[in-house]
């Protein structure tokens, strides 16, 4: 059981942005959401943990290692994929990715080879291995992007907004392998889409302008506001009296007239029903805080 | 519309830090612009900031930073798609001749500005302190504006226009960075055109264009006249500014809105395959993953491979390699060429060439791919993968770096083998493998590498592509200032000394060990650099320098510590042991130092010049040569006797200054004692009890011994070597004050308050008109010479070898004179081959037979026959026209070719390796320069050795144009009309050159001090017009007179004074036969 302990990040830019405020976190094994609107911080603390940047204050630790610290013995167990990242133009899949077997510590001719070659079928890059990069789609180098992640067999994988640009199918075999990897080792994903998280994380994080505002189980999550939201089709000028009334959580479109979603403990009437509640209405909810 | 647009991009750029900085760059770089432009170039009288010149290197300038001019005028079509903001503006309603001229205007308005800084530093540059009065004009703020408007603005214009063009239509960086090489090479290839006027016409940047300009110009008007607006500058200029719009034009009608959005390979389709659901069975195979130190080697290896893999694949690169490729075919066809004549393609000469024109590659190569490959991961958004691996930095830095030296190993093997193919194709099949390795990656490998580290240290400094390129490129620049500043500290001499060049004879010699431990002692410094590179290079996205600085000592981990430890006490040691090899063992003089020393030694002794000295009548010297440790002990015996009138009481006597040089002892016959006064100058005043009676002798014993110690940072080449030593007896001790450690320079005499010096007496200087030399110890004397040395090598020397013998596993030989000879001989040692023969007179009667030797290193066997042939011919003209020879052997003996001349002894005739050993001539194109080098040296055994001249002006009338004269009517009677007109033309062709270099105004022949271009190239075609116009026979019996009245010997004059000829003698003999032939046409005479 591998286990990841955050505490007390915090990270200010120079512009006086607080990005990171006093965060704390566990995390085991298994697949972790970082849900959060963009510029919520979520990249700043997966790059934190990927030892790629530091913070101003606080402590990381990756089973008995120091990230802030043991940067080296980090790298050595850590899958990262950044949320963009390009790949250099004119050299092939295959030699990239051995390049980068190299960087990992692959050395050994005979297994770094074997890996490569299994890590190209497994993201289906293998018919194309001798492709120059620079002719790669999105989800092309999305999914070299997670082979070069994987070729250590990290403990501790990051993936960063990543099915940004993939298709349906492509997305699906992505959260397959990512569930495969989860059974051994932390899958630590970031996204602003409930979707990914809900069909994936056992656990998750909602983080809004630096800080965890939420975490658990998205299950129990759900469990905890299930019945308390309800919602009502509106004409356009009664939003603003809606929102001086009820706590209004979520204003989205429904054949062409604004739906709203309202927290409340108990029956509102007026009109509302009661509203089927996904982790959509719960991470709404949060950020209507 | 434009105008906003132009408005913006003028704005824009004033808040750029790179136009500011590229401002300081040029006005730096032009402070020293004229030193640096004309470094090694002869101005002669030409001022140093008239017009032409100032045009020149205002022009050279331009050319240089054409590079700024391309990241100036390439970049802002570029940054739109950079800053991914093209679509925005494409979609705006602007117009595309608005978008471009706006664009194109700002740039090149900001292009311009910063081009003024070349004026104004110029300008400032007239203040450098080494810039004397002399070499000045008066400022005058118009020569420098008007160059700037007639060759820089033009220059700028094209440059603006292509470069623009190029970066709006490729987008790409990379293009942008390599036009200004292509451009170079372009200014490279015009130099090819043997058309004078095309090449004029079509050198962007106008440097071959204003020599022509100027090419009718006197002294005096390339002072004074301005490179105005005219002639061949106006067609040059009109040429590259019609380019430029037609570049524009191109550019203008290339350039469309939607084309442009694709930018790069997007255009094409993407590859795509389609998701299957086979791979959700695939399982992972385990690896280890491995750490050690034998892991991070093989990292090392394979990454280092994958960048030189990387490399070859920029096609930037492979624009680089061909314009490269394309300037050497050009230029390969010229190698060695001495008197318009080529070498053999013998292996040193085609690495040197190669080296010459690939240097200016590798630095190119050297400056981008370590931008380009530092920065790479970055460049393309691969640095968060590459970063949150757990590779060192170190290792990815190093391999890097190593990636960059590999693509230098590339290309040298490639040269070698092109090298090779060249000598194969030009039935040359001596090739010199160990050579061209030695040319390569002794002589340029260290120096790429060593200057490489400086830039990936530059690169982690700044952590930007563009300003470490230019940083880089600074400290470049500013390394050759240092040097040419003359830095004497070997431990500051950055990235070390440089190599002489390769003898066949002599390989390196001992020059390739102080060269080696110079380049390791840089080296280390590299590695630490590197080292420092690596810890403050920085990781993830925190890269502001001060983050990288403090996080720097958090990286450095305790094995990094102990290595870096380790080698900068290796750097040090390796630093003491170069100090103690070049300081402590060997004093350094510093450039000034040796000044001052000079100047004192004149105010000092200078009051002895004329003192009387006895003279030298006869010499018994031993000399044992220790070649292998170069070495040598010398005992000798001079004969003293004095020939003056009266009593002498001091004998004074001038050691060698030399620190490895010993004079052990010195005694007379007669009981002495020694003034110390000039210690300092190894100057010692020996008074005699009893004073030396006119025409009394005394004996002069003397012990001396050459001991180099360490590493010695003058490489001094005059002396004994591994294998071709040339010494000459002045290394020996000599009589009274020796002229020749006086300063030289005026500029420099003037700072030490020192009268000029010419450096040839007046007609009428009654000292100098008794000497044949300056401070010549001797009328005549008699040798016996014995020397030893290896038992593979043979020594000569001047006079008869009379015995030869082996003892100790040495070899001896005893030379001795058969008459007296003059002061002026050398020892010569080496192994050699020997090339016998003998001259026959016509008629046995008239002269006994002469032995003919060449002396020649083993290979070297293309020219020998010429050389013969050279020699007999030589004899039997000289003996039949001007008198007997006095020896029974002709000597010539081949010296390394660290120098490059031939130089006449008494029968010996030592000559260089690189000056008729190795010429490839071809009958029917070329002169037989072998030959007549040879003519030339034989024929000093008559003026020069049988005669010598008073050491005033128009000495070297008398001695060398004489040769001249007499080698070239032995060419005469041996080749055709045709190639004595080529000879002529090739004189001809000298002169003019010589005098637009000259220092001075041009003396008449007769005056002539120490030109060159006057007493050789002028006095040959003078001579030939005068055997032309009062005939040969007659210039021979003039010349037969003139030895008669005034050689050493028996001269009928020269028995009756003390003095020796000068060129009024000589020219009284000539002016007999002018007037006899002017009365004999009966025509009038002119005097």
């Amino acid at each position: 059981m591998n286990k990841l302990l955050i505490s007390n990040l915090s990270k200010t830019y120079n512009n006086e942005v607080k990005a990171l405020n006093n965060i704390n976190l566990e995390i085991t094994t298994g697949m972790f959401g970082l849900l959060g609107p963009n510029g919520a911080g979520k990249s700043t603390l997966m790059r934190i943990i990927a030892t790629l940047q530091d913070p101003d204050e606080g402590n990381i630790q990756l089973n008995n290692l120091e990230v802030l610290e043991q940067k080296r013995q980090v790298r050595k167990v850590l899958g990262y994929l950044p949320q963009q990242f390009g790949l250099f133009p004119k050299i092939s899949a295959y030699d990239l990715l051995d390049h980068f077997a190299i960087l990992k510590g692959l050395t050994h001719k005979k297994q770094r080879k074997e890996k490569v070659h299994a890590l190209l079928q497994k993201t289906n890059l293998y018919e194309v291995r001798q492709q120059r990069l620079g002719g790669f789609s999105g989800g092309m180098k999305q999914r070299f992007g997670i082979a070069q992640a994987l070729l250590n067999n990290p403990k501790l994988l990051i993936v960063d907004e990543p099915t940004a640009g993939l298709d349906p199918k492509e997305k699906n075999q992505f959260y397959y392998l990512l569930s495969e990897i989860g059974e051994q080792a932390i899958v630590l994903l970031s996204t602003h889409i409930v979707d990914d998280v809900k069909e994936l994380c056992t656990r998750m994080a909602i983080i809004n302008q630096g800080r965890v505002v939420l975490e658990g189980d998205p299950l129990v999550l759900i469990e905890q506001i299930k019945g308390q939201v309800y919602q009502k089709t509106i004409h356009k000028r009664e939003i603003t009296d809606y929102r001086s009334t009820y706590n209004v959580i979520n204003e989205q479109h429904y054949l062409g007239k604004p739906l709203i979603q309202i927290l409340s403990k108990s029956d509102p009437g007026a009109g509302f029903q009661s509203s089927n509640v996904g982790l959509e209405e719960v991470y709404f909810t949060q950020l209507s805080k | 519309m434009w105008y906003e647009l132009f408005k913006f991009e003028v704005t824009y750029r004033r808040t750029k830090p790179e136009t500011y900085l590229f401002f300081l760059f040029l006005f730096a770089f032009s402070v020293f612009g004229v030193d640096f432009v004309f470094q090694g170039v002869e101005l002669g009288l030409v001022k140093k900031n008239a017009p032409i010149v100032i045009g020149k290197v205002m022009g050279a300038t331009t050319g240089i930073f054409m590079i700024l001019t391309s990241m100036i005028m390439g970049m802002p079509m570029i940054r739109d798609d950079q800053h991914q903001i093209a679509p925005f503006f494409y979609t705006c309603p602007v117009g595309k001749l608005d978008l471009l001229l706006g664009r194109f205007l700002g740039s090149f308005l900001v292009l311009f500005l910063i081009f003024c800084a070349v004026p104004l530093g110029m300008m400032v540059g007239e203040l450098l302190p080494w810039r004397f009065d002399s070499e000045m004009l008066p400022f005058r703020f118009v020569n420098y504006i008007i160059p700037f408007l007639t060759v820089v603005l033009p220059i700028l214009f094209f440059g603006a226009a292509l470069f623009f063009v190029t970066g709006t239509l490729s987008k790409k960086l990379m293009v942008v960075y390599t036009q200004g090489i292509v451009l170079f090479v372009v200014f490279m290839l015009t130099k090819a055109i043997t058309d004078e006027y095309l090449q004029a016409v079509l050198d962007p940047f106008s440097l071959t264009t204003i020599t022509q300009f100027s090419k009718e110009w006197t002294v005096a008007e390339k002072n004074s006249l301005q490179l105005t607006f005219s002639g061949i500058l106006m067609v040059n200029k009109i040429f590259w500014i019609g380019i430029g719009f037609l570049a524009l034009g191109f550019g203008y009608f290339r350039f469309n809105f939607s084309t442009t959005l694709k930018s790069g390979k997007s255009g094409k389709s993407k590859t795509s395959v389609a998701p299957t659901d086979k791979i959700l069975d695939i399982n992972l195979p385990s690896a280890t993953l491995r750490y050690d130190w034998r892991s991070q080697v093989i990292q090392y290896v394979r990454m280092s491979i994958f960048y030189t893999k990387y490399l070859l694949r920029e096609t930037s690169f492979w624009a680089i390699v061909f314009c490269a490729v394309l300037i050497i075919i050009v230029n390969s066809i010229n190698l060695g060429t001495v008197h318009g004549v080529d070498s053999y393609p013998t292996t040193y000469f085609i690495v040197a060439e190669l080296q010459e024109l690939s240097l200016y590659f590798f630095i190119i190569i050297l400056l981008f791919y370590s931008g380009e490959l530092y920065g790479k991961e970055q460049e393309v958004g691969l640095h968060l993968l590459h970063d949150a691996t757990p590779v060192s930095g170190l290792v990815t830095l190093s391999s890097k770096m190593t990636g960059l030296i590999g693509i230098y190993l590339l290309l040298m093997m490639a040269m070698t083998l092109s090298g090779i193919v060249f000598q194969l194709t030009a039935g040359y099949y001596h090739v010199d493998l160990p050579v061209y390795f030695s040319g390569f990656f002794l002589e340029i490998l260290p120096f790429l590498v060593i200057n490489t580290f400086v830039a990936f240290f530059i690169q982690s400094l700044v952590n930007n592509k563009f300003l470490g390129i230019l940083f880089t490129l600074t400290f470049f620049i500013l390394m050759i200032v240092l040097k040419v500043l003359g830095i004497a500290n070997v431990l500051f001499d950055f990235s070390g000394g440089v190599l002489p060049p390769y003898s066949e004879m002599n390989g390196y010699g001992h020059f390739l060990a102080p060269y080696l431990w110079a380049k390791f002692y840089w080296i280390l410094f590299g590695i630490l650099l590197l080292m420092l590179a690596s810890l403050i290079s920085g990781r993830g996205v925190d890269v502001h320098l001060k983050h990288r600085l403090s996080a720097a000592s958090s990286n450095i981990s305790q094995k990094t510590q102990i290595v870096a430890s380790c080698i900068s006490v290796l750097f040090l040691l390796v630093g003491c042991y170069l100090f103690y090899q070049t300081n402590v063992l060997n004093k350094v003089w510093t450039a000034k130092e040796a000044r001052i020393y000079r100047a004192n030694y004149e105010k000092a002794v200078k009051q002895f010049e004329y003192f009387p000295q006895p003279k030298i009548v006869a010499a018994n010297l031993h000399l044992e040569l220790y070649p292998d440790h170069r070495s040598y002990d010398l005992v000798g015996e001079y004969t003293l006797k004095n020939e003056e009138q009266s009593p002498i009481r001091q004998i004074h006597i001038q050691k060698l200054i030399e620190a490895d040089i010993t004079l052990d002892s010195l005694s007379f016959s007669r009981p002495t004692t020694i003034d110390n006064r000039f210690q300092e100058f190894e100057y010692f005043i020996y008074e005699l009890s009893v004073p030396l009676k006119s025409g009394d002798s005394l004996l002069m014993h003397f012990k001396q011994t050459l001991r180099p110690k360490g590493f010695n940072a003058d490489g001094i080449v005059n002396s004994v070597l591994y294998n071709g030593t040339f010494l000459r007896n002045n290394e020996f001790p000599t009589l009274g004050y020796n002229k020749k450690y006086e300063l030289k320079e005026d500029s420099d005499r003037k700072i030490y308050a020192l009268p000029p010096s010419p450096s040839k007496a007046a007609l009428d200087d009654s000292h100098a008109l008794r000497l044949p030399r300056s401070g010549s110890d001797s009328h005549g004397l008699r040798t016996n010479i014995t020397i030893g040395t290896n038992s593979d090598q043979t020594a000569v020397t001047s006079g008869k070898l009379i015995k030869k013998w082996e003892n100790n596993n040495r070899n001896y030989f005893e030379y001795a004179s058969t008459e007296p000879i003059i002061n002026f001989y050398s020892i010569l040692s080496g192994r050699y081959e020997l090339f016998q023969d003998q001259w026959l007179p016509q008629k046995p009667s008239d002269h006994s037979p002469v032995d003919l030797e060449i002396y020649y290193h083993p290979r070297h066997t293309y020219n020998l026959e010429r050389m013969m042939a050279g020699m007999k011919a030589s004899l039997t003209y000289y003996t039949t026209n001007f008198s007997p020879y006095p020896y029974q052997q002709l000597r010539i003996v081949e010296f390394p070719r660290y120098q490059d001349f031939a130089q006449s002894f008494p029968n010996t005739i030592p000559f260089s390796e690189s000056i008729g050993f190795m010429l490839d001539i071809d009958d029917s194109t070329d002169i037989d320069m072998t030959f007549f080098v040879t003519a030339h040296e034989v024929a000093h055994q008559w003026w020069g050795i049988q005669l010598e001249s008073a050491n005033v002006k128009g000495q070297n009338f008398v001695l060398e144009t004489l040769a001249q004269y007499s080698a070239l009517m032995v060419f005469k009677n041996h080749f055709s009309q045709k190639k004595v007109d080529q000879l002529i033309a090739h004189n001809q062709d000298l002169y003019k050159k010589g005098k637009a270099k000259a220092k001075q105004e041009e003396v008449p022949l007769h005056m002539v001090e120490n030109e060159e271009y006057i007493y050789y190239n002028k006095g040959l075609l003078y001579m030939y017009n005068l055997q032309k116009e009062i005939g040969e026979a007659n210039v021979n019996s003039a010349l037969k007179a003139f030895l008669k009245d005034w050689n050493n010997r028996n001269g009928q004059l020269k028995s009756k004074t003390d003095r020796y000829p000068t060129s009024e003698d000589l020219n009284s003999y000539f002016e007999r036969y002018k007037t006899n032939m002017i009365r004999a046409d009966g025509t009038q005479m002119h005097r």
